[in-house]
């Protein structure tokens, strides 16, 4: 009797000292899981990025089986070939991006198309026209930013000279170009906002363009060197063979273990089926945003560019649509001798297929697509979608934004998961 | 079995034993030979199968699951001692007392029923889980592996519901049971 009294106090006093380690250890682990990610908070985007690519490849991973070949040569083999589509793909891609006289062209012809069309709009100059005086009072100073940002920089401005007169083995810069860039010199601001201001801004532009080229290239290099961890925790998470999961599971007590993979297997079916779902819901959304461009007219290469931005930012709920019409409209604005493939269209009204497309692109994707590939998997309430947008943007910008939806569907499913399976294995 | 896998087996054998001798996942997959569901694989499929298991460690009381709960494993008892009791109203009977080499929580891997008894450890034991998931996964990866698997189960499941329809048989005439 007084053994058995010895040994439930000793285990009594075993369960006090394994709660106080327990309660030690985690904290200390979440302080230093903090202060980790705080501290290399710059690389925990292309983490994500590489992490987020190892998972959406995985069902490819694991339905490529070759029995006779290692595991490890499995993948490498698997990424070789994902690697070599990614390489010939963005290879096309880079032939179709406009090149340093393009470039140039590119922005002489916006800035010259932009100013053209805003001053159709507003009317003449005397004001006789109320409405055009009004549009002009209120969109004046955004007209006149973003023609300062168009600006070409001295710089600039020989180098289009210089192109002018054939430079680097190119083709001169064409006539009616060139009297856009003419034209663009004797712009005038549409505000009262003064010359000594826009002499600043631009001067702080030269300053930024061509004064500190080289803190510009080593942020570059920075940058680069930090991305390059992003191919690497997509390798190495693509050679994990399911034994990370089986650490992370190895950790849970005895009483949670059959919890513990249930909700993490439930969690991955939910997340994967998201995030797969999204990724394919982007692609038709770009693949439709693409095919309607090049039938109203737009260049194959610009119809890819716009459809595949386009895809990209549909990512980001309403965003998105918004970002893939002033991009379709900014190309419309600038477009020169459009020959729509479908007849009976007018090359003169492409800013308005450019609108009804990407509003039918946005239509088929809540109508077909989303209920196709993503069911109902994501039934967020907008007001969360718009909060959980703006916290993105401002944590990380445009990322952030990016990341945002599939975040909170995350927590959201992992909250949900949890709760459901507590209840079911009756701990709370 | 082709002279293909024969050798194939043989080589694989050979480098295990070279490689690690004392290795935890050698003594898995020889452990995993023994057991009735997975004695038909070759040494291939153990060591697939060996990948997909789970190792847990219980001390003496501890409960591997609770009568009630859903299923989601089976276990395998590597060393140690389980008992495979169920709550009747005022006391805990006990079914069976498994040892080394038994497995228990066959039903997890068909259904998601609640599991029909509580296991119990009585001596400090060592089990490998295989999740039900997991051998889903298993029919899309290595379908073959996965049948095996299957049909021992389904095997070793009717020869339990015969021995049962027996037990129930030699207590008395259908009649009474159907009263």
């Amino acid at each position: 009797m007084s053994r058995n009294a010895d040994f439930e106090r000793k285990e009594l006093e075993r369960k006090f000292r394994r709660q106080v380690f327990h309660s030690v250890f985690i904290t200390l682990t979440l302080i230093l899981s903090g202060l980790l990610f705080w501290k290399l908070r710059s690389l925990l985007l292309p983490i994500m990025v590489g992490a987020l690519l190892a998972y959406l490849f995985r069902p490819l991973k694991d339905r490529f089986q070759i029995p006779w070949l290692h595991h490890e040569l499995r993948v490498l083999t698997l990424f070789a070939f994902i690697g070599l589509i990614i390489f010939v793909g963005i290879s096309s891609l880079r032939k179709q991006m406009p090149n340093e006289r393009q470039k140039l062209e590119l922005q002489v012809r916006l800035k010259y198309k932009l100013n053209e069309k805003f001053q159709q709009v507003v009317g003449s100059k005397d004001g006789s026209n109320p409405v055009g005086k009004m549009i002009a009072k209120e969109a004046g100073p955004m007209m006149d930013q973003i023609n300062h940002l168009l600006d070409l920089t001295p710089y600039e401005v020989d180098l289009f000279k210089r192109y002018r007169e054939g430079h680097n083995g190119e083709p001169p810069i064409n006539d009616r170009y060139f009297d856009y860039f003419q034209a663009n010199q004797t712009t005038s601001d549409y505000t009262a906002m003064s010359r000594d201001t826009a002499a600043v801004g631009s001067h702080a532009k030269d300053e930024a363009l061509g004064g500190e080229p080289k803190t510009k290239k080593a942020s570059l290099m920075e940058g680069l060197s930090i991305w390059m961890l992003c191919p690497i925790i997509f390798i190495f998470l693509g050679f994990d063979n399911g034994q990370m999961r089986r650490y992370f599971i190895g950790l849970v007590p005895n009483r949670y273990f059959e919890l513990a993979l249930t909700v993490v297997d439930e969690l991955d079916d939910a997340i994967g089926a998201y995030l797969r779902g999204t990724l394919l819901e982007c692609a038709l959304v770009g693949l439709t945003l693409a095919i309607g461009f090049v039938l109203i007219g737009i260049p194959l290469s610009v119809a890819i560019a716009i459809g595949v931005i386009s895809g990209l930012v549909n990512a980001i709920p309403f965003l998105g649509t918004v970002i893939g019409m002033v991009i379709g409209l900014g190309y419309a604005l600038i477009a020169e001798s459009v020959v729509p493939i479908l007849p009976g269209l007018n090359a003169n009204d492409l800013a308005i297929y450019v609108v009804i497309l990407v509003v039918l692109a946005h239509v088929l994707d809540n109508v077909l697509f989303q209920p196709f590939v993503l069911g109902s998997a994501v039934n967020l309430h907008p007001l969360v979608v718009v909060v959980a947008i703006i916290s993105g943007s401002l944590l990380m910008g445009v990322w952030g934004m990016l990341f945002a939806i599939p975040s909170v569907v995350v927590v959201n499913t992992a909250v949900q998961t949890l709760f459901k399976e507590l209840k079911a294995y009756r701990i709370i | 079995m082709s002279m293909r896998k024969m050798i194939a087996e043989k080589v694989l054998w050979e480098t295990l034993k070279r490689w690690k001798k004392l290795s935890p996942e050698l003594g898995r997959i020889q452990f995993l030979k023994t057991v009735p569901i997975f004695n038909e694989l070759s040494t291939w499929q153990l060591k697939k199968v060996g990948g997909i298991v789970f190792e847990r460690t219980y001390d003496v009381g501890e409960l591997i699951f609770e009568e009630g709960q859903p299923g989601a494993a089976l276990f395998l008892i590597i060393e140690g001692q389980v008992s495979v009791e169920i709550l009747k109203e005022k006391f805990t009977a006990k079914l069976a007392v498994l040892e080394k080499g038994a497995f228990f929580g066959e039903m997890a891997l068909l259904d998601e029923s609640p599991r029909s008894a509580s296991a119990r450890v009585m001596e400090p034991t060592r089990t490998l889980a295989l999740y039900r998931n997991d051998l889903h996964r298993l029919i899309q990866t290595d379908p073959e592996t996965a049948c095996q698997i299957y049909k021992a189960l389904a095997r070793i499941v009717g020869d339990r519901l015969r021995s049962t329809n027996d037990m129930v048989q030699a207590e008395g005439p259908a009649e009474k049971i159907a009263a």
